[in-house]
């Protein structure tokens, strides 16, 4: 049985989550050796209790001894228990950190499209519950494992040495509740992970119904979440029921069978005792070793459960720590021009194809504008700029030298991104522009005063240092795109790329910005992908994209003569230029 | 009204004993179980009184029976004891099926009501507290409740029955030995009291920095492409490393806490156990206690302590339930400052004279006391018109959009939706009414089909084919055709698989579906091409002539053909008269961002 149980433990036990205690060799020893002293020290007491009454019982006793003995084994059991905790709490946190760390290091080393195929959802689960579940394995797992083993041989041992007949048949009802407890973890264990799907899936409606409280305050559908959540809490409710059923049984069995060896001892031990082959007092302690034999029984089979869920935990995390690392960074870290390439780009997402072999060039210091409907490919072709997408064929190249050949962070701190969402972090202001130490504070000011912040600004109490807040709800649309830029400004670019940037900022404000940056930032390339083609006139040259292709480029005076898209794009903002145009006369 | 979750004073929070937040919180709980609870107690009294009977029934065997060398009696015994142990089998898995069934419900039932909670908060809820805060508050603590539920509460009660029953008992064999032993429990238990603040308190803590550092991954690892962008790899490493050093610090203190217990108890139990042994010899030197009756009261003391010092072991995980029992206890706390007015009290003054189908009166608003967002505003919307609101960024056209939703409820003065107060609608009757396309859109995970019916009970049970009449009807389904595979479309809400343009193309179908009397559309496509949207203003001008439309957008040809455009700014919503004055306005008017 012995044999049975330790098979068990190593198959669930893989090696690599062994590996994972060899980093903390130290640690873990001192906690093995905490966990042993105590443990023996506690097994003592017994003993102490029964020499006292026998020394009683023949005389030459003395009080004062046994307080003094039994008070510094009671102390040092104190001392060596709370030392055993603290070790055990020390190791699975400084385990649980440094994994996340590890995690971390990671998952920042890795392209973007990493994390958008892992999904972000469970990178947090990985950092969340993963580890968590690898934290309790630690700080329970490890230590009781041991003190149960040590245990388990040792009662077995001295049960046989007191007599091997009874021995046996004492043992002989521990199979049958190592057999119980198989059985019935197996079929928990599916159970866990069905229930652990039925929590994610609760956490999905709570998340979202967060997430869109607004939609759903607007649609009243405040019923119909509500009907969202108790599916999915009566499915968690049924799978918790299904796993008590299991357990209901589980527990009583044991005791049953616990009691039916006490049984077995009475009447077997009861006849080698009146027989005259066993002694009273052996009869005596084998009623206490059968105690101290069961509970390990029962720690080794709940612990089974925590090393078997630490372990899938484990395996999860470990894809995460050992994927291969995608990132190509090369070596050229010189400064920019500002000349970009796009050579026969192809993007396909699974059948889809998302850009068709596109080209283009933009020179040095000029202007380009990206336009056409939606889902035309514009943010994709900005991405790929950016290195935040690779193509699936073809060429992006910077002054000619291929992007794979730049050092990433010298092309990201060149290249300026104004994303089309709003992404604000729970940081100050000037955190959120500048996003790091780095920037130096005139490029802050240069930035904000470029993206006309300083009026906004100068508004607020606490001026730079007022903390936006998640989703930046606190800010209107267009205050948070204009952070965005002067995010983007503050890293004083080579070439800035606008995603959409003129979408919710009013066209006053709009011009002026433009402005501002033609005079800050001269010699400037770029690249902006807009609805707006009023703004654009003038630029140098004007891609027009559609499904995917490039339909055709040129200058406004030309795409008016040879693109009939281009003219119907105009048509449809016609208005607004009459409108604007007259009021620059 | 403020519904900021963090801003409660920590150390205000009142250090109650755990006894008493355990009754006042969870008592209440336990109320409809009470039948389920009582049968578990029976139970429960049953089995540990067969593991009390046990060793009584074995001392007498060996002492009658086995040294009185009669085999016979031996074996009439142990049918007893088999018999018993049947008993003691029966009572143990009903106690274990009746009070794991009443923590399992106990927690089916907070959970839905913390979600219905939710529902029930308005939007400044929301705006006010961290997404990835309130979802890991919810998520962790009713999952500290569960394990609490699910597993310990059931220990918790056989314990405590446990140990009453060895008490009394040792109480009964012999009183003034029953009291030596019973002392060192009753020290432990103050030091408990003394001690639980303090372990309360750390894990409170360590709570709270879980949930800060989950937030900071979720704003991290959800803006990845930003951080890639920006270089800020190495940032977001130490502003995590940081927030994962503070989780450990507050853990590790949290824990060192909490493992106090399991060490103090062990200390009790071996005092108890020297104080019998001494004492009990002292009385069997006087001739008053037997050497038997020691080994025996030495075992009881056993029984005594081991379920105390697995009483020690749930206590902390009692204190993590109702440190999370607290936590979610602020939150079902707070009450919705958006409530619908009940009909009674609908009197003169709360209709308007003028039966236009949305009128501002007197508004001001301010998120912020002292900064005004708008300034006791005026205006009338008729049926049937569109209208236009325009401005500089952050001038107050989407304040204005959501007190016409009712998101908020103004600081002062009154909204009249059809001549009677808005507040008197049902929210079923303003949704119905209002439709708002928002500024960022919010899709489900799912499918398109699901996207736009969502919340539309109307149309919930349509066939495709019925969907697609629908759609035809209001010219929709040009847009749905840009969509691969048309309704079945699935939507990843998290990922870049979707662009904004297109989220917003779904927020429009979905709101012109509803078909409302007022559409709001908040910059609601403003990543929209120019072709595109022009097919919207179609669809718009296709709407039933008595919708009134309200149009915020940065654009001047999406509100060219608005009836009646409004400049809002600097807290002042003026009619700008005709198109040209609106341009003036924007181009030269003063800003006030």
């Amino acid at each position: 049985m012995k044999e049975n149980n330790k098979r068990n433990i190593d198959n669930l036990l893989s090696p690599s989550l062994f590996g994972l205690l060899g980093r903390y060799k130290t640690i873990i020893i001192t906690l093995l050796i905490l966990t042993i002293t105590a443990n023996a020290l506690s097994i003592s007491i017994p003993k102490i209790i029964s020499s006292a009454i026998d020394s009683y019982t023949k005389g030459g006793f003395s009080v004062g001894l046994l307080i003094t003995e039994f008070s510094v084994i009671a102390i040092l059991i104190f001392v060596f228990t709370y030392l055993q905790n603290i070790v055990q709490v020390y190791a699975s946190e400084i385990v649980a950190r440094d994994m996340r760390n590890d995690i971390v290091a990671k998952i920042s080393v890795q392209p973007y499209s990493y994390i958008e195929t892992i999904t972000p959802a469970k990178l947090l689960t990985n950092l969340t519950s993963d580890v968590d579940s690898v934290k309790i394995f630690v700080s329970m797992a490890v230590s009781s494992v041991i003190s149960s083993v040590f245990l388990i041989v040792g009662v077995s041992v001295l049960l046989l040495l007191t007599d091997w007949k009874l021995g046996l048949a004492v043992l002989s009802v521990t199979p049958i509740i190592g057999l119980t407890f198989f059985l019935i973890f197996r079929k928990v264990r599916k159970l866990f992970s069905k229930a652990q799907e039925a929590i994610d899936w609760l956490n999905k409606v709570i998340s979202e119904s967060i997430l869109g409280s607004t939609l759903i305050r607007l649609l009243h559908s405040e019923d119909h979440e509500q009907k969202k959540f108790l599916l999915a809490s009566t499915e968690a409710k049924n799978i918790s029921f299904e796993i008590l059923r299991l357990f209901s049984t589980l527990m009583p069995v044991i005791t049953f069978f616990t009691n039916i060896a006490t049984l077995i001892i009475v009447l077997l031990g009861g006849r080698f005792v009146i027989s005259g082959e066993m002694s009273l007092g052996n009869f005596t302690a084998f009623n206490s070793y059968l105690a101290i034999l069961i509970f390990p029984i029962i720690i080794l089979g709940f612990i089974s459960n925590l090393v078997a869920q630490a372990q899938a935990s484990y395996s999860r995390i470990f894809l995460v720590l050992n994927a291969p690392v995608e990132l190509k960074t090369g070596g050229i870290k010189s400064d920019l021009s500002g000349d970009v390439e796009v050579k026969n780009i192809t993007v396909t997402f699974g059948e889809k194809k998302a850009l068709k072999d596109i080209s283009f060039k933009v020179k040095a210091g000029s202007n380009t504008a990206i336009i056409g409907p939606t889902a035309a490919g514009k943010t994709q072709l900005l991405y790929l700029l950016t290195g935040l997408l690779t193509p699936t064929s073809g060429e992006i190249l910077f002054d000619d030298k291929d992007i794979n050949q730049y050092d990433k962070e010298s092309l990201h701190s060149q290249v300026g991104f104004v994303f089309q969402d709003s992404v604000m972090f729970n940081l100050s202001l000037r955190e959120n522009i500048a996003f790091s130490n780095i920037v130096k504070d005139q490029c802050i000011a240069k930035a904000i005063a470029t993206a006309e912040l300083n009026d906004f600004i100068d508004s607020l109490p606490e001026k730079l240092d007022t903390v936006v807040s998640e989703r930046g709800t606190s800010l209107s649309g267009g205050q948070k795109q204009r952070i965005m830029l002067a995010r983007a400004l503050a890293l004083n670019p080579k070439i800035l790329l606008l995603d959409d940037f003129t979408a919710r900022v009013d066209g006053n404000t709009e011009r002026k910005i433009l402005h501002n940056i033609s005079k800050n930032y001269p010699g400037l390339t770029l690249i902006s992908v807009t609805q707006k083609i009023s703004s654009i006139e003038h630029y140098d040259q004007i891609i027009v994209l559609m499904e995917g292709e490039l339909i055709s480029k040129g200058t406004h005076a030309e795409l008016l003569e040879s693109s009939p898209e281009y003219v119907q794009i105009c048509q449809s903002q016609r208005s607004t230029n009459q409108y604007e145009s007259s009021d620059e006369k | 009204m403020n519904y900021s979750l963090n801003k409660t004073d920590f150390e205000k929070e009142k250090q109650k004993g755990v006894i008493q937040t355990a009754r006042r919180r969870l008592v209440p709980l336990m109320a409809e179980e009470k039948h389920s609870v009582i049968i578990a107690i029976i139970a429960i009294i049953i089995s540990s009184s067969v593991l009390l009977i046990v060793p009584i029934i074995i001392a007498h065997i060996i002492d009658v029976y086995i040294v009185g060398k009669n085999f016979q009696g031996v074996l009439s015994f142990s049918g007893l004891l088999f018999f018993i142990c049947l008993v003691g089998l029966a009572s143990n898995y009903t106690q274990i099926i009746t009070m794991g069934g009443v923590g399992r419900r106990l927690l089916f039932n907070l959970r839905n009501k913390i979600f219905s909670k939710l529902q029930e908060l308005p939007v400044s809820f929301f705006n006010q507290n961290k997404a990835g805060d309130l979802i890991s508050r919810i998520n962790n603590d009713t999952d500290k409740l569960n394990q609490f539920f699910s597993q310990a509460l059931m220990q918790f009660i056989s314990n405590i029955i446990l140990i009453i029953g060895t008490g009394i008992f040792m109480l009964v064999i012999d009183f003034e030995l029953g009291l030596v032993a019973l002392v060192p429990a009753m020290i432990v238990l103050l030091v408990t009291q003394m001690l639980s603040p303090w372990v309360k308190r750390t894990s409170l803590k360590s709570l709270r920095t879980l949930g800060g550092m989950s937030s900071e991954i979720q704003e991290s690892i959800n803006n990845f492409k930003v951080i890639i962008a920006f270089n800020r790899l190495d940032y977001f490493r130490n502003k995590f490393n940081e927030s994962n050093q503070k989780n450990y610090n507050a853990s590790v203190k949290a824990g060192v806490a909490a493992n106090i217990f399991n060490p103090i108890y062990t200390l009790a139990s071996s005092l108890a156990q020297i104080s019998v042994l001494a004492y009990g010899i002292f009385l069997i030197s006087n001739g008053q206690f037997t050497v038997g009756l020691l080994i025996g009261f030495l075992l009881y003391v056993n029984n005594f302590y081991n379920p105390l010092r697995q009483l020690a072991s749930v206590w902390s995980s009692l204190q993590l339930a109702l440190a999370g029992l607290d936590r979610i206890s602020e939150v079902l706390a707070l009450e919705s400052n958006i409530k619908t007015q009940p009909k009674e009290e609908e009197t003169k003054e709360t209709f308007s004279a003028n039966k236009a189908i949305l009128e501002f009166k007197n508004i001001s608003y301010h998120y912020v006391e002292g900064t005004d967002v708008l300034r006791d505003a005026n205006f009338i919307l008729e049926k049937g018109k569109t209208y236009a609101l325009v401005g500089p960024t952050g001038g107050g056209k989407t304040t204005t959009a959501s007190l016409m939703a009712r998101l908020y409820d103004p600081c002062d003065g009154t909204i009249y939706l059809e001549g009677k107060d808005i507040r008197f609608y049902t929210p079923a009757e303003r949704a119905k009414k209002i439709g708002f396309i928002l500024q960022e859109p919010f899709l489900f995970n799912g499918t398109i089909r699901e996207n736009i019916l969502y919340g539309n009970g109307d149309y919930n049970q349509y066939s495709d084919s019925e969907l697609t009449k629908l759609l035809e009807k209001f010219h929709l389904t040009n847009l749905l055709s840009r969509f691969g595979e048309g309704l079945n479309t699935r939507i990843v809400s998290g990922g870049d698989g979707i662009s904004l343009g297109q989220k917003q193309l779904i927020a429009f179908i979905r709101a012109v579906i509803r078909n409302p009397d007022i559409l709001i559309l908040d910059e609601a496509t403003a990543n929209i091409d120019t072709v595109t949207e022009e097919l919207l203003q179609e669809i718009i001008d296709n709407l039933p002539s008595e919708t009134t439309k309200v149009i915020i957008a940065h654009r001047l040809n999406t509100i060219e053909n608005a009836d009646s455009i409004f400049f809002v700014n600097a807290g002042e919503i003026v009619p700008a008269g005709s198109m040209q004055h609106a341009v003036d306005m924007l181009l030269h008017g003063k800003r006030q961002s």
